[in-house]
């Protein structure tokens, strides 16, 4: 057996080569160069000749030509690393001039300019493996230009064009000063200040109530702690603005409990002393502080309670008993030890939480009452006909710094100490119990939460059925019959189906690039790794709202011109499902050891069989649970995608808040019913599925 | 197929890792067929010299030349290195047929071809019969075989194994270690093999190179280690050693090695004959006589106390405090016995003193 001959490491097949020189030339011959005018969805065949490369504009003929020369290239070997140099650099240029002309000259891209900086970057990659980056294998290169190149598209430049619109004025001339302006200005202190101490609350009340229900979960020996591990997937398969909604119909106005207490003690209610004008007048108290308050400690607590469950499984329960054997009671031990002991994942929790709560828009929305809070302003300043742009730049990055510095406070103080994977571990034996009064307590607390919970859902789920809440309690069906029975174009149904398509395509896409990420994060080190670093923590830390408004400020002008379509929901329910794929990711690869993909490698796998044949099949589970978990944020995702949503693109939670604006609520919280009831179906028989494989083969990662 | 036994050879070979040299300009030649053992304390560069070798690490500087390939820049795909992990590093999701059949689908072996090979070599390991096990149904040893089996099945030029016993009961380990050795010989495969045994390393290797905070202290068979370590660290590093302190005297014919009390002509195949000076001697714990001190005086012999013994079976150990430090022996059960304050003498044969080329940059 012979050795290959001496090959450049990452040298590909002349026919890959040329294979991308083929796509780019054959792109430019046919594809729209220009974006057209109404996206792809609706053209005609003259608009689709206008928008080719050499009918747009002449001078775009170089490439083609440029692209041609090079092709005998893909065979000839020039010496060294020249080829490489080769590739690498013509195709970097290109692809920079492409950027340069598209935006000097104001014009939007299209399909075809698409395409052909994909084969350019492929060269790219290509050229730059031959050089002998990521030690010339060119799969990994690949995959490193196409991440930090999504990356630079879809998180630095729109975070970038943030700032570049708080910078300059109406007119586009440059304001040093506006950011002062706009933040001094009448009533963005208050906003801030009010979305500090909601933050701050919503921290603190859903850290205690998760920890009650994490040592209810982990330590109680009533049977009720089983139900603790479903009530974590409700807040997941719940549009966040629901919960709100399920809060108006039990206190709102026209709620049960104003009606009950108008029945009670209003002007003619049974208990008002004859001639009496009433004890007792509708109120809205549930507007404003108090309603945000309870919808996001109700629809938060579960992630608290995630994160500290996880925190005290992982407790080595010997550390208790040792406690009690040193003649320390359960109280002082659950003091003194396990508290202590939990203490990283309790402040975990409580950051959490506050960036959670700050990034909240739909119950804010639906609740806020005079309290305005950065998200929903964020959206104020852009939506009806105000758009003030500057102001939405500004408050958004407020926002968007106030999160990262909660985010960094998390990474560094306490990222390293609290590195539990979050899973329902069954915990094992001896680990110490409640003392006795405490959870008798407990046990009252946990089932009114879940009677309130309960009522809540169950209000929603009502809610659909009555005429008119509040009003006329007379149950029917008409609501669903509006939006379900009326044919696929009206309805609920152009939204529900943009939802699910939507959906089923970012949900696939987010799980690629994210385990991608994770893997390049975990495997690889390169210099620029930082930027990927970078774009991770901000994928990580950025909330909708902020996202929303820079999609809007980068893709509504050339070069990138995305606005209107569905392509940018996509990318938009992509990018918001991310850190779910990441995270997976992530935490299966650090469980996977290296070994196994250098035992791959040195039986001749290459890199991209190695991932094929070795850490997918490992990943497997990780991927179908991120793929089913990113596709339903996607589905219930709103913060994002209310300000990128048109009449044409509208999704599910776009269409159901449109109708709580134009106060159809009974519409609306049936579609809402309906679509929790669609995502409570689908995980069941996800985990169901996922349940079954892992007991086929349990499969042992060293 | 020819023979298949390549040398390997690393010219000036660096690895540094940030501001960490885990490698310094080591030079090496593996003789072709050979199985050379890599042996040294934690830390010393071991793992990352055979990571270098297979090409999942690429060096900082130098060269690696298989054969008459410089393969510097060949990545560990194009090596054509087998490689046996500590973890074994099985496909937890593949039987051990595909285990073992896995680098030949990935070159395009035909089916049949597969079957016939994955099942020769497992016979090789004695492993026959397991193809259709995963690693977890598989017991440590087993596992190793596996993974013995998967690395040799490509036929590599080269054969490298990390530790590949330290997860496997002493007792199994014996006979791992000689089927290992039988495997290495019979195909041919130019090996290298890393362990923390250094009985392991005695007992398999046709050469033993001694590595000490990434460069290489001492290369050579393992006899010629044992007898003639060239440094305190080597004789400390292979077997049990005390190392004294002496002075070289005379010249020519007359010529001295003066430890203590005691005076012991040179002979001519000691090392360093022809110097004088301080030098310092390795003498063996086994190569100790001790006798009463009322048994006939010779100028060879050192005076001592017994300050403790040890029962160990078949032997018995002393520790001896004498005028050049205190002397570790082990003798035989059967020889007289002594008791703890016993004041003996030691004797010991001019032949089996080592005397330590390297005059002390190591100190221990
Ligand atoms: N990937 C790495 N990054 C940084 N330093 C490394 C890396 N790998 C090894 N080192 C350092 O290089 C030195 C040599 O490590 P190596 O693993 O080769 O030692 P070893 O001889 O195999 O030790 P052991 O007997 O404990 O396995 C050590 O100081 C180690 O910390
Ligand atoms: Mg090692």
């Amino acid at each position: 057996m012979k050795i290959q001959t001496q090959r450049q490491p990452g040298e590909v097949s002349p026919w890959a080569v040329f294979s991308w020189l083929l796509m780019a030339i054959t792109a430019y011959g046919l594809l729209p160069w220009t974006a057209l005018e109404y996206g792809l969805g609706d053209f005609t065949a003259e608009e689709w000749g206008d928008a080719l490369g050499w009918q747009h504009a002449r001078p775009t003929l170089v490439l083609p030509i440029l692209l041609t020369v090079l092709t005998p290239f893909a065979w000839i070997r020039l010496s060294g690393k020249i080829s490489g140099w080769l590739w690498a650099v013509v195709s970097g240029l290109a692809i920079g001039a492409l950027f340069v002309g598209f935006t000097i000259t104001g014009t939007s891209m299209g399909l075809g300019a698409g395409t052909i900086i994909m084969s350019l970057a492929a060269l790219l990659a290509i050229g730059a493996a031959e050089i002998g980056f990521q030690r010339g294998d060119t799969f990994i290169a690949g995959a490193v230009i196409f991440v930090v190149f999504m990356v630079a598209v879809f998180i630095f430049f729109p975070v970038w064009e943030i700032f570049r619109n708080v910078l300059v004025d109406k007119t586009g001339a440059f304001e040093p000063f506006q950011f002062f302006r706009i933040i001094t200005s009448f009533g963005v202190g208050r906003v801030i200040g009010n979305t500090l101490v909601l933050a701050f609350t919503v921290g603190l009340a859903t850290t205690l109530f998760g920890l009650v229900f994490a040592l209810y979960a982990v330590r109680a020996t009533t049977r009720i702690r089983y139900l603790i591990r479903v009530f974590y997937i409700l807040p997941i398969i719940t549009p966040p603005f629901v919960v709100g909604m399920s809060l108006i119909l039990i206190f709102g106005r026209a709620g049960m409990v104003n009606d009950g207490l108008m029945f009670l003690l209003g002007p003619a209610g049974l208990l008002t002393p004859e001639g009496s004008p009433g004890l007792f007048e509708r109120s809205g108290y549930i507007y404003g502080f108090l309603g945000i308050f309870l919808a996001q400690t109700l629809s938060l607590t579960p992630i608290s309670y995630m994160v500290i469950s996880g925190m005290l499984a992982s407790i080595n329960p010997a550390m208790e008993e040792a406690s009690l054997t040193m003649r320390a009671s359960r109280w002082g031990t659950l003091m003194n030890v396990t508290l202590p002991l939990i203490r990283p994942g309790i402040a975990n929790a409580f950051l959490l939480g506050m960036i959670s709560s700050a990034a909240d828009f739909g119950n804010p929305l639906v609740l806020g009452g005079e309290y305005d809070v950065l998200s929903t302003e964020i959206y104020f300043s852009i939506a009806g006909a105000q758009l003030d742009f500057a102001r939405a730049a500004a408050l958004g990055i407020i926002l968007l710094l106030l999160s990262l510095s909660i985010f960094y406070i998390q990474k560094k103080w306490i990222g390293k100490k609290s590195y539990v994977t979050v899973t329902g571990v069954e915990t094992a034996g001896n680990v110490t119990p409640l003392p006795r009064g405490l959870q008798r307590g407990l046990t009252v607390f946990i089932v009114v939460w879940f009677l309130l919970v309960g009522l809540l859902y169950f209000s929603i789920f009502l809610g659909g059925f009555v005429k008119q809440w509040g009003a006329d309690y007379t149950l029917t069906l008409s609501h669903h019959l509006e939006l379900w029975s009326k044919g696929l174009g009206s309805g609920a149904w152009p939204s529900f189906l943009h939802s699910l398509s939507y959906a089923l395509l970012a949900a696939p896409l987010t799980t690629l690039v994210g385990v991608l990420i994770a893997y390049i994060l975990t495997r690889r080190k390169f210099i620029g790794r930082g930027i990927i670093d970078f774009g991770t923590v901000l994928i990580f830390a950025i909330p909708g709202t902020v996202i929303g408004v820079a999609y809007i400020l980068a893709f509504n002008t050339a070069p990138i011109e995305l606005t209107g379509t569905a392509v940018i929901l996509i990318i938009t329910m992509a990018i918001r499902a991310m850190p779910v794929g990441i995270r997976g990711g992530m935490s299966a690869l650090s469980q996977i050891s290296t070994n196994l993909e250098e035992a791959s490698l040195l039986q001749r796998a290459g890199s991209l069989r190695t991932i094929r044949s070795v850490l997918l099949p490992l990943l497997k589970s990780t991927i179908v649970s991120s793929m089913a978990y990113s596709f339903i944020r996607a589905m219930t995702t709103v913060s994002a995608v209310i300000f990128l949503a048109t009449a044409g693109t509208d999704v599910a939670t776009t269409y159901i808040l449109s109708r709580v604006e134009s106060g159809d609520t009974g519409v609306a919280v049936a579609y809402g019913s309906v679509l929790i009831f669609t995502m409570l179906v689908f995980t069941l028989l996800v985990q169901f599925f996922l349940g079954r494989a892992r007991t086929d083969k349990q499969v042992k990662t060293q | 197929m020819s023979d298949p036994s390549i040398k390997i050879v690393l010219k000036n070979v660096s690895k540094h890792f940030g501001k960490v040299r885990a490698l310094d300009a080591v030079d090496i030649t593996f003789a072709p067929g050979t199985l050379t053992t890599l042996l040294g304390p934690s830390g010393c560069g071991k793992t990352t010299l055979l990571r270098l070798v297979s090409g999942l690490e690429p060096a900082s500087s130098g060269e690696i030349w298989f054969g008459d390939d410089n393969v510097t820049q060949l990545s560990a795909t194009r090596r054509d290195v087998g490689m046996v992990f500590q973890s074994y590093a099985l496909f937890p999701h593949m039987t051990v047929a595909q285990n073992v059949g896995y680098g030949l689908r990935v070159v395009k072996t035909p089916p049949d071809e597969i079957r016939r090979r994955v099942h020769e070599v497992l016979e090789m390991v004695a492993m026959d019969g397991f193809q259709r096990r995963y690693p977890d149904e598989l017991s440590g040893g087993q596992q190793q075989r596996v993974a013995v089996a998967r690395a040799m099945v490509l036929r590599p030029k080269v054969l490298l194994f990390d530790e590949p016993l330290s997860n496997i009961d002493s007792k199994l380990r014996r006979s791992m270690r000689d089927d290992i050795r039988r495997l290495q010989q019979a195909s041919g495969i130019t090996s290298i093999y890393v362990t923390h045994d250094q009985a392991e390393a005695l007992a398999v290797s046709d050469e033993i190179i001694i590595m000490r905070s990434g460069a290489i202290e001492q290369q050579g068979p393992p006899q010629a280690l044992y007898h003639r370590p060239e440094t305190t660290f080597v004789a400390n590093f292979i077997g049990e050693s005390n190392v004294v302190d002496a002075e070289l005297k005379g010249a020519g014919e007359d010529r001295q090695i003066v430890f203590g009390e005691a005076v012991v002509d040179v002979t001519a195949d000691m090392p360093l004959t022809n110097r004088t000076g301080p030098v310092k001697l390795s003498l063996r714990p086994e190569v100790l006589e001790i006798k009463p001190m009322g048994d006939s005086a010779s100028s060879q012999d050192l005076r001592g106390v017994v300050v403790q013994r040890a029962y160990m079976g078949p032997v018995i150990e002393y520790s001896i405090k004498t005028t050049v430090g205190e002397l570790f022996t082990r003798v035989p059960a059967y020889a007289v016995q002594f008791t703890e304050n016993d004041e003996i003498r030691v004797h010991i044969r001019p032949e089996d003193i080592i005397i330590i080329p390297e005059n002390d940059r190591d100190h221990v």
